[in-house]
């Protein structure tokens, strides 16, 4: 098992291992915009040159925004703004939009701004007065990190800004963290199936942070007794600091995503203790354990063929991590390489902890970039991978039969999402690599033509 | 025809006029941003084959263009290889103490990773404002591996997107080797980009190609759409250069022909039998090969008579509304103006933002310079705040429009329902590519035809619901 950034593969010795990457995850300011518009009547402006605006438009799709509700705005900082300041321009813009029939403006500042010193807090609190909605600004330029920095950022300042620590607990209530820090590209699927477990379980949802989140629910999370965090990229500093400052105490807290049978029975499990519900929990479990079983016996998936097939997974931890136990256990692979996007500490623990229970030890690669990625690949040389449209390209040329996109996909559309947590996303699975092994068995050469 | 909602009507001269001396501001709304400097100096350097366009920046800046262009425009979509976007990944710490070092280890880890026959370093905003010597380490960089390495001061800040764009053709100039040879009866086509394969729109470039082979003429390289860096080195070796988009070719024209003395045809886009036969014959004629090129266009038109029979039937004594927007986009709405005149329909086009006459200035004017100024409206909606192409005031407001005109038909594309026929020229189907050329009169003579006959046919509730809204119907 090596724990490195595949540098330590290469050999290379005097160049700085991190100076020249290709890399899978956005910036900070992406990560900061993807939050901020998971907000609902609400509007984002960039204070930005125009350019970052289509990190923001990046952003409110996979927020899956409606532009007839939510407006993003910039104030395309030139020349002028970065020599001599770009906070004119920003009071001048939030002035021209002060008609909108929003609850609150979202202020995002980016590289340029934040190097010359604008601030952007200033500009806001100044403001206030002559606005009816709330303005809320968020430093977050591009190089404070990734885009799961930027989701850390935004949490931490709209938490700080927002909460009202006076409000009255609700018992057995729940806040849900970062849904949104989740390459599954129809992530509100997952969200979705935690609510509707949740309903069951009879643990009330007093907020998500976010996804079409109202003002109003943020300004309550305190309210809530337990929080959930729902990535393993991003969020735990939101959790870490509901539960310092407001006692809210963590559910799940190092449990792998529910992706398979066996997490989603562990993920279950420990709702269903920590809420006194176990009972509903195990019905749950026995319930989606039959409906898995039985569409299996009725649909025939391929994938019983994949039998120890050495496979690969290149993902986000969210994903990358409950991958691994379902990889392993339901469909039987061997996973022999694991490129994960991240590689925080939590995120080498709860890796390690998965592989030591499993008793594997493939090669691991914490922070991979599309380099190191295909590196990887052309050494490992795995038969199946789970990863996205980059590594189908990436893999070409090294033998591999199958790539099995999960994250970041491009090839496929969805117009309905689909869930990977729970019953009905081990189905979704199942479907992805039954999909890939059609295409896998079709002729890459038409051998004649018909003749009519 | 006035209305309250019209805020200019008169010909493109003058809302040139108006745009020149300031009466009318060419600035977009907050909520209206287009690229900036950075992607379209990526685009374009990105259309050579084994470049690494070395982005000196934090992460956000390349993502996008490794997601968009190379993943799903190129591999995807064209089916090109994956090629890099590498990235110096900046963060808080070389923003403080400079990014230089970083850039020089990143150029050399470039070359090794990849063998590139070019490094192309890109600076972003963050190594702009702290004043990283991106051209210095390049030069250096240069020394130490097996390629060239050139740099682009490409701050997103910098300037608009068309900036972007004219300096990276202009960078692509540095890689011209003087002429050891003439390539007779060859030339290059300029102002293409996106990608290591043919440039966006590929159908209209087949087509120009296709035309130039009838008669006989070669091409060297396609700058930047496909190219590789042995043929820029050989561009001036050619007899003479052309543009597939007046607008993006032009600049590079220009420039080739003053600093090397490489004639540039200047002609529009060719888009009906009479611009066609202009752009083939602006490239022919100089290469001396006027009788050929006058034979193919003989040859092709007569082949696209039972069209042009057509369109001439069927557009005469219209007005032809059409509206900028994305696709197909300004220059192209002013050719097809030019085009639907030649058939006899009187053309107003509408919605042609003023900050788009001061981009586009050149291109507007060689347009004018040619004869073509069309009537333009310009409404209310068009400044207002929101998403243009769906906004339901610009959307009411081509209704009146319409309305308000005998006989007309609407060129555009389908997100609009004005009461009536719709030509549907979006370049998002390709169903109906190329636009361009003498298959472009076969695809646009259909593209009419389904609007005359089937114009009573109901149009989509849902679609237009999707667009504007419930309740419009």
């Amino acid at each position: 098992m090596v724990p490195a950034n595949g540098d330590e593969q290469t050999g290379r010795k005097t160049r700085s291992p991190e100076a020249c990457s290709d890399p899978y995850l956005r910036c900070a300011f992406n990560g900061a915009a993807l939050t901020a518009l998971g907000v609902s009547r609400s509007a984002l402006l960039a204070h930005s040159p125009q350019g970052c605006e289509y990190l923001v438009n990046a952003a409110f799709a996979a927020q899956e925004c409606d532009y007839m509700e939510t407006m993003t705005l910039c104030t395309k900082l030139c020349v002028d703004e970065i020599v001599h300041g770009g906070e004119d321009i920003l009071a001048r813009t939030i002035r021209e939009v002060k008609e909108l029939p929003i609850e609150a403006l979202f202020v995002i500042s980016a590289c340029g701004p934040e190097i010359v010193g604008d601030d952007i807090a200033a500009v806001c609190e100044t403001l206030q007065a002559e606005m009816k909605f709330r303005l809320v600004p968020i430093a977050s330029p591009g190089f404070r990190g990734s885009q799961y920095d930027g989701i850390d950022i935004a949490l931490d300042t709209i938490l700080k800004q927002l909460v009202d620590g006076t409000v009255k607990r609700i018992p057995g209530s729940i806040c849900l963290i970062a849904p949104h820090a989740n390459a599954n590209p129809t992530w509100p699927a997952d969200l979705a199936w935690v609510k509707q477990v949740l309903m069951r379980l009879n643990i009330p949802v007093i907020s998500t942070l976010t996804y079409r989140t109202p003002l109003s629910d943020i300004i309550n999370s305190a309210s809530a007794e337990t929080c959930l965090v729902l990535s393993h990229d991003a969020g735990q500093k939101a959790a870490d600091y509901l539960s310092a400052s407001f006692g809210l105490d963590q559910v799940c807290k190092g449990i792998p995503l529910p992706i398979g049978m066996t997490n989603t029975q562990r993920w279950l499990s420990a709702l269903g203790e920590r809420f006194d519900t176990l009972k509903a929990a195990d019905e749950m479990v026995a319930e989606g354990e039959r409906m898995v079983t039985t569409t299996c016996r009725r649909k025939w998936p391929m994938a019983r063929f994949l039998y120890r097939t050495p496979a690969a997974i290149v993902a986000d931890a969210t994903i990358g991590i409950p991958l691994v136990r379902f990889v392993t256990e339901e469909m039987e692979m061997t996973p022999k390489f694991i490129a994960l996007y991240s590689g925080n500490r939590s995120v080498r623990d709860l890796l390690g902890g998965e592989l030591k229970s499993l008793g594997l030890d493939p090669k691991i690669v914490y922070g991979t970039d599309v380099y190191t990625t295909r590196q990887g690949l052309r050494e490992v040389v795995p038969r199946v991978v789970f990863g996205s449209t980059i590594e189908r390209h990436a893999a070409d040329g090294l033998g591999i039969p199958y790539v099995v996109e999960v994250v970041k996909m491009m090839r496929q559309f969805r117009m309905i999402n689909r869930e990977y947590f729970g019953y009905t996303g081990i189905l979704n699975l199942f479907e992805a690599v039954q999909n890939e092994w059609t295409m896998a068995w079709r002729s890459r050469e038409k051998r004649y033509r018909a003749k009519w | 025809m006035e209305t309250d909602s019209i805020v200019f009507h008169g010909t493109l001269q003058q809302l040139l006029e108006k745009v020149e001396t300031g009466e009318m501001v060419p600035k977009l709304q907050a909520s209206h941003a287009p690229m900036c400097k950075f992607f379209t100096a990526y685009y374009v350097i990105s259309g050579i084959r084994h470049v690494v366009p070395l982005v000196h920046g934090p992460t956000g800046c390349p993502l996008y263009m490794s997601d968009f262009v190379r993943t799903r425009e190129c591999c995807e979509i064209r089916g090109v290889p994956l090629e890099p976007t590498a990235c110096t990944t900046l963060d808080e710490s070389n923003v403080i103490y400079g990014g230089e070092g970083k850039l020089l280890d990143a150029a050399k880890e470039a070359y090794a990773k990849y063998h590139p026959d070019l490094i192309v370093i890109l600076s972003c905003c963050c190594s702009g404002i702290i004043g990283d010597d991106v051209e210095s380490i390049a030069r250096e960089a240069e020394k130490q591996v097996g390629c060239r390495v050139l740099a682009l001061k490409s701050e997103g800040f910098g300037g608009d997107f068309r900036s972007g764009y004219e300096d990276a053709f202009k960078l692509i100039m540095d890689l011209m080797e003087p002429p050891k040879t003439t390539m007779k009866g060859t030339i290059n086509i300029l102002g293409a980009r996106w990608g290591p394969s043919p440039t966006e729109f590929n159908w209209d470039l087949d087509e120009i190609e296709r035309l130039l082979s009838a008669i006989g003429i070669k091409v060297n390289a396609v700058i930047a759409g496909g190219c590789t860096v042995e043929q820029i080195r050989h561009a001036r070796e050619v007899e003479l250069n052309a543009s597939w988009c007046y607008d993006w070719g032009q600049k590079l024209g220009d420039l080739i022909q003053q600093r090397f003395g490489v004639p540039y045809s200047r002609t529009g886009q060719p888009y009906g039998p009479e611009a066609t036969r202009e752009w083939l014959l602006g490239v022919a004629t100089p290469l001396g090969m006027e009788k050929e090129a006058s034979a193919v266009i003989e040859r092709e038109t007569r082949e696209v008579e039972p069209d042009l029979a057509y369109l001439r039937q069927a557009l005469s004594g219209k007005t032809a509304i059409i509206e900028i927007s994305e696709f197909p986009g300004p220059i192209r709405a002013l050719s097809l103006a030019r085009m639907v005149e030649e058939f006899g329909a009187h053309p107003v086009v509408i919605n042609v933002h003023p900050y788009t006459i001061k981009e586009r200035m050149p291109s507007i004017k060689y347009i004018l310079e040619t004869g073509v100024n069309p009537e333009i409206i310009l409404t209310k909606g068009l400044f207002k705040l929101g998403s243009f192409r769906s906004s339901k005031e610009t959307e009411d407001e081509l209704e009146a429009i319409v309305s308000g005109y005998d006989n007309p038909i609407f060129f555009g594309n389908s997100g609009r329902f004005p009461p009536c026929p719709v030509v549907n020229l979006t370049l998002m189907n390709p169903a109906f590519q190329p636009q361009y050329g003498y298959k472009g009169i076969r695809n646009i003579a259909a593209l009419v035809r389904q609007a005359l006959e089937y114009k009573d046919l109901p149009r989509s509730r849902l679609f237009k619901g999707m667009l504007y809204g419930a309740g419009k119907r």
